[in-house]
């Protein structure tokens, strides 16, 4: 140890070294989704993963008090941003998700769920803990998240808004807040399904909704993409058919082959093993995650590095369910392997915040060791 | 649940702290950081459980869910189904991207009427691209609003048009479509594939197994058959076939050493592209089902088995010729051709008499045994799933039906049963089964000995001799050393033999000196016309078929017409007068 320096020795590498083998898995299927090319996946893939590292290099030097200053303003410039993208496709006379920086385009709802885990977080750290039980616990709270998930389902988005409404969730859940709540809420929600079903759903995504209960239904048509999807997976066996050598990504069968349907690809080239491989690296980080969480001391730091480890876990989550034919098809990429700057970015942020908050921990042990 | 609750913050929500209990507030501290705890343990549950889903379902998808089976890149760029080619790679049989016509009324996606305009306007509009459709039919399919095949094989130019009525119902799926490019050549061999799939008939339905497995059908599977042998039997055949107003004809073309199959025929055929009533009526393979009473061919066999036996060691001997009486029976010669004859002379002017008496003295039991190695007691040796069962008198023949077998009544056998007989006669004296698989040399399978090679070569001479002197001889095409029998056998009808419906065949091989390949022609029922000189007997229409026929496989097949060649005879000939003239 005493060769390694010390600010290289003190990073999580229980973490980074599975994440390094896991994006290098990505750019490998990648490349094989290509048909055999570093271009035009792998290579992006692989420089935006360096970039964005740096900067999650850079997050973990903010400390504690300057995030909790920092939060509520980031929220505030997100959401500026989320009108913004609004006024742009209005004035441009169509939806609009993104705005073009140039070197990749930017969806500002993606940064917003960090930000909303963030300034949760910010939240509940301030309100005293008697009052996790009364409205003020709520109502606030309830508008944080309800803003931007209106104005992103405006878009229309239905995946990423549910993706926000899952983070701020989870956070207040962690808070502490009533138990009941969200067994109620629960109940409320699970029978609201046939009502925003019939009237808030767009007949498309409707569609797959019905799909998704019975994919067989319309094989070619709104079932495409999931039968496809199985069949990639299911002729993987156990061990695939060998790098390179997928039929349903190379002849096109499978759609969106580099994002999000990048599990199957890869899953039919290296089978059943290739599956384990991911799943079980993605358990390395999100149990780095929650140890992360748990050892934080203060509200605030366990309520953020547990608010970005949920926001892993449901693109994670999701993104497989749904090309495993258990969810239905919302666009949400497999973090790390898809293809795609603005999924990286938020995973990344995620990733550097849990490293951040592992840095304050790691202080805090050191100064209570002292 | 219930433990949940207690460690809920709102069980302490009333109890409002005073500054001063700074214990009280620290106990409401390390309450909320338990139900953090304990929260954060409920959500890594719900983690683990859905990482656990996925696991299990990958395992479903991959293992247990027979409707994903695995298509490798390979797999996927072979054709749905194997080609089969001749002995030279010629395709006989290959897939074929065809269209399909199908109505579906849901196409419009609206819930309204499935057509934009009528039906009727819509059948005109399908009668004017398909003559042959039957509009009214059409119409009423159109109206009914019921999905379902308009029809089955449309031309891409036919598919263009019927776009051109901008109808969205009509859909046209492409569907891989088995091609026979050889037409109606070979259909009994080949066979066809039906709706389902699988195939029928011949070879189709034989390798169905074979050429729908996805790890053979890339390599095409060769048949035995050589296309042009094939092309030059079944026109000859059908030639002979019209020239004699007969309603059938069958022949085949065998390798005498390896059982090949060079050319099998069976007409009237069907078109394997169009299966139809008409079609479906001809599938019936003459050559390898249908069983007849071959007549006289069977007297070089009972010559064989005799010689074999050494019940015939004196070729100069004399057999009484007159007509035989066996109790009430009476065995007779359509022409008298002296009161006794010697076997040379026998067989070339076919006398059933002799031979009723050459197998008298060979006896029932060792005839019954040599026909019995022939295999003339069992279905012939072949792939096809089409193959008749002899009638086959069975044990201790009485010495009339001993008689009878000898040139070839009471016993009925496929042509390819002969065939094969002829061929062990010829080739040295080894029986083989028949096969339509090509076969790479050295594997031909060795067979069983059933007569002495001296036997197969006296065989060799006498079968040239008919050719030259007697019944064969309108077979005997210059230079290529032909061989052969004639056989006319009265079809059985009710109550006894009917005079007039014949079966005429013509059993040879060529070349005599080095018998390379037999070939069985027969014509079923044919008439007396000015071609055959109002003649009906196999010399006058089978026998001119294999005369017509030889001259043209025999260069395809390597065998060069050489008039100075030819099987040495000289011993016998003296015993035909009238030979050296």
């Amino acid at each position: 140890m005493s060769i390694v320096p010390a600010p290289i020795a003190r990073q999580p590498w229980q973490m980074l070294i599975p994440l390094f083998v896991l994006a290098s898995f990505g750019a490998a299927v990648l490349f094989s989704a290509a048909g055999g090319n570093m271009q035009p996946f792998a290579q992006s893939h692989l420089i935006r993963f360096g970039i964005f590292l740096v900067m999650a290099v850079i997050i973990t030097f903010f400390t504690r008090d300057a995030m909790k200053l920092l939060a509520y303003p980031i929220y505030l410039i997100i959401l500026l941003l989320l009108v913004a993208v609004e006024a742009i496709g209005f004035v441009g006379g169509g939806s609009q998700r993104w705005l073009n920086l140039g070197f990749m385009t930017l969806q500002p709802s993606e940064l917003m769920k960090p930000a909303i885990v963030l300034t949760l977080a910010r939240f509940y750290d301030t309100l005293p803990v008697g009052m996790v039980g009364t409205w003020r616990a709520l109502v606030p709270a309830g508008a944080i998240i309800a803003l931007p998930m209106a104005l992103v389902l405006l878009q229309p988005d239905l995946g990423t808004s549910l993706a926000l409404a899952f983070g701020g969730v989870v956070v207040m859940f962690l808070a502490g807040l009533p138990m009941r709540w969200f067994v109620t809420s629960g109940i409320a929600g699970l029978a609201a399904i046939p009502v925003l079903y019939t009237f808030a759903l767009q007949p498309y995504q409707q569609r797959r909704v019905t799909t998704f209960l019975d994919p067989e239904s319309d094989p070619l048509g709104s079932g495409y993409h999931i039968t496809q999807s199985k069949i990639a997976i299911g002729s993987g066996g156990l061990t695939g058919k060998g790098f390179n050598q997928g039929s349903q990504s190379h002849l096109n069968y499978l759609p969106e082959p580099q994002t999000d349907f990048v599990f199957a690809t890869m899953a039919e080239e290296w089978g059943f093993i290739g599956g384990l491989l991911v799943i079980g690296i993605f358990a390395l980080i999100l149990r780095w995650g929650w140890k992360v969480a748990s050892n934080s001391e203060d509200r605030f730091a366990r309520l953020l590095a547990a608010g970005m480890v949920a926001t892993i876990f449901f693109y994670v989550a999701i993104n497989l369910m749904m090309v495993m034919g258990l969810a239905p098809v919302v666009g949400i990429p497999l973090p790390f392997m898809s293809h795609g700057g603005s999924s990286m970015l938020t995973n990344m942020i995620c990733i550097g915040i849990l490293m951040q908050v592992y840095h304050w921990n790691r202080r805090t042990h050191r100064r209570g060791l002292d | 649940m219930n433990a949940m609750s207690l460690m809920d913050p709102l069980a302490v929500r009333t109890a409002h702290p005073p500054i001063s209990e700074r214990s009280q507030l620290m106990s409401l501290r390390e309450e909320a950081l338990d139900t953090a705890r304990m929260r954060i343990l409920l959500l890594v549950a719900l983690f683990v459980f859905i990482a656990f889903l996925g696991l299990m379902r990958i395992v479903y998808l991959g293992s247990s869910d027979r409707a994903y089976a695995a298509t490798t890149l390979e797999e996927a760029l072979l054709p749905a189904r194997g080609e089969i080619t001749d002995r030279n790679g010629v395709p006989l049989a290959r897939m074929f991207p065809a269209y399909s016509l199908w109505f579906n009324p849901d196409a419009m996606g609206d819930g309204g009427a499935p057509l934009v305009n009528s039906p009727a306007y819509v059948a005109a509009g399908l009668k004017a691209i398909f003559p042959d459709m039957d509009q009214a039919k059409i119409e009423a399919r159109l109206a009914s609003g019921k999905a379902g095949y308009l029809r089955r094989r449309v031309l891409p130019e036919e598919a263009n048009r019927v776009q051109e009525l901008g109808e969205l119902a009509l859909e046209m799926p492409q569907e891989p479509d088995r091609h026979y490019p050889q037409g109606s050549m070979a259909a009994h061999v080949l066979g066809h594939v039906a709706a389902d799939g699988h195939g029928r008939v011949g070879m189709e339905q034989v390798l169905d197994e074979r050429l729908r497995d996805p790890a053979l059908r890339g390599t095409p599977v060769a048949l035995s058959i050589d296309m042009r042998v094939q092309g030059a039997l079944e026109d000859e055949l059908e030639r002979g076939m019209k020239l004699n107003d007969a309603m059938g004809a069958a022949g085949i073309v065998l390798d005498v050493d390896t059982g090949e199959v060079l050319a099998l025929a069976s007409l009237p055929e069907f078109n394997p592209n169009k299966i139809d009533q008409e079609g479906a009526s001809n599938m019936f393979n003459r050559v390898t089902n249908q069983v007849y009473e071959l007549g006289s061919t069977f007297k070089p066999l009972t010559v064989a088995a005799a010689i074999d036996a050494g019940v015939v060691k004196d070729f100069g001997r004399r057999w009484d010729a007159k007509t035989v009486h066996i109790g009430k029976s009476r065995l007779r010669d359509s022409h008298s051709y002296g009161e006794t004859l010697n076997v040379a002379q026998t067989l070339i002017h076919s006398s059933n008499t002799v031979t009723a008496r050459i197998a008298d003295e060979l006896g029932a039991e060792r005839l019954r045994r040599t026909m019995m190695d022939l295999g003339m007691h069992e279905r012939p040796y072949i792939e096809l799933p089409a193959r008749g069962h002899p009638i086959w008198p069975g044990e201790d023949w009485p010495r009339i039906r001993n008689m009878t077998v000898s040139y070839g009544h009471g016993i009925a056998v496929t042509p390819l049963h002969l065939a094969s007989a002829y061929a062990a006669m010829v080739n040295g004296g080894t029986w083989r089964p028949a096969t339509l698989h090509k076969l790479a040399p050295g594997e031909a399978p060795r067979g069983r000995r059933v007569f002495k090679e001296s036997t197969s070569s006296r065989m060799r001479q006498l079968l040239r001799m008919i050719s030259i002197y007697g019944t064969g001889r309108n077979a005997d095409a210059p230079g290529y050393r032909v061989g052969g029998k004639t056989g006319s056998a009265e079809k059985p009808g009710q109550g006894g033999y009917r005079r007039t419906s014949l079966i005429s065949t013509f059993a040879a091989a060529f070349p005599m000196d080095r018998p390379r390949y037999v070939v069985v022609t027969m014509l079923d029922e044919p008439r007396g016309t000015v071609a055959s000189s109002y003649q009906r007997t196999a010399a006058w229409n089978a026998a001119p078929i294999v005369g017509r026929l030889v001259p043209r496989i025999g260069p395809m097949l390597g065998v060069r017409p050489d008039e100075r060649r030819d099987v040495d005879i000289s011993d016998l000939k003296p015993l035909i007068p009238g030979a050296d003239k």
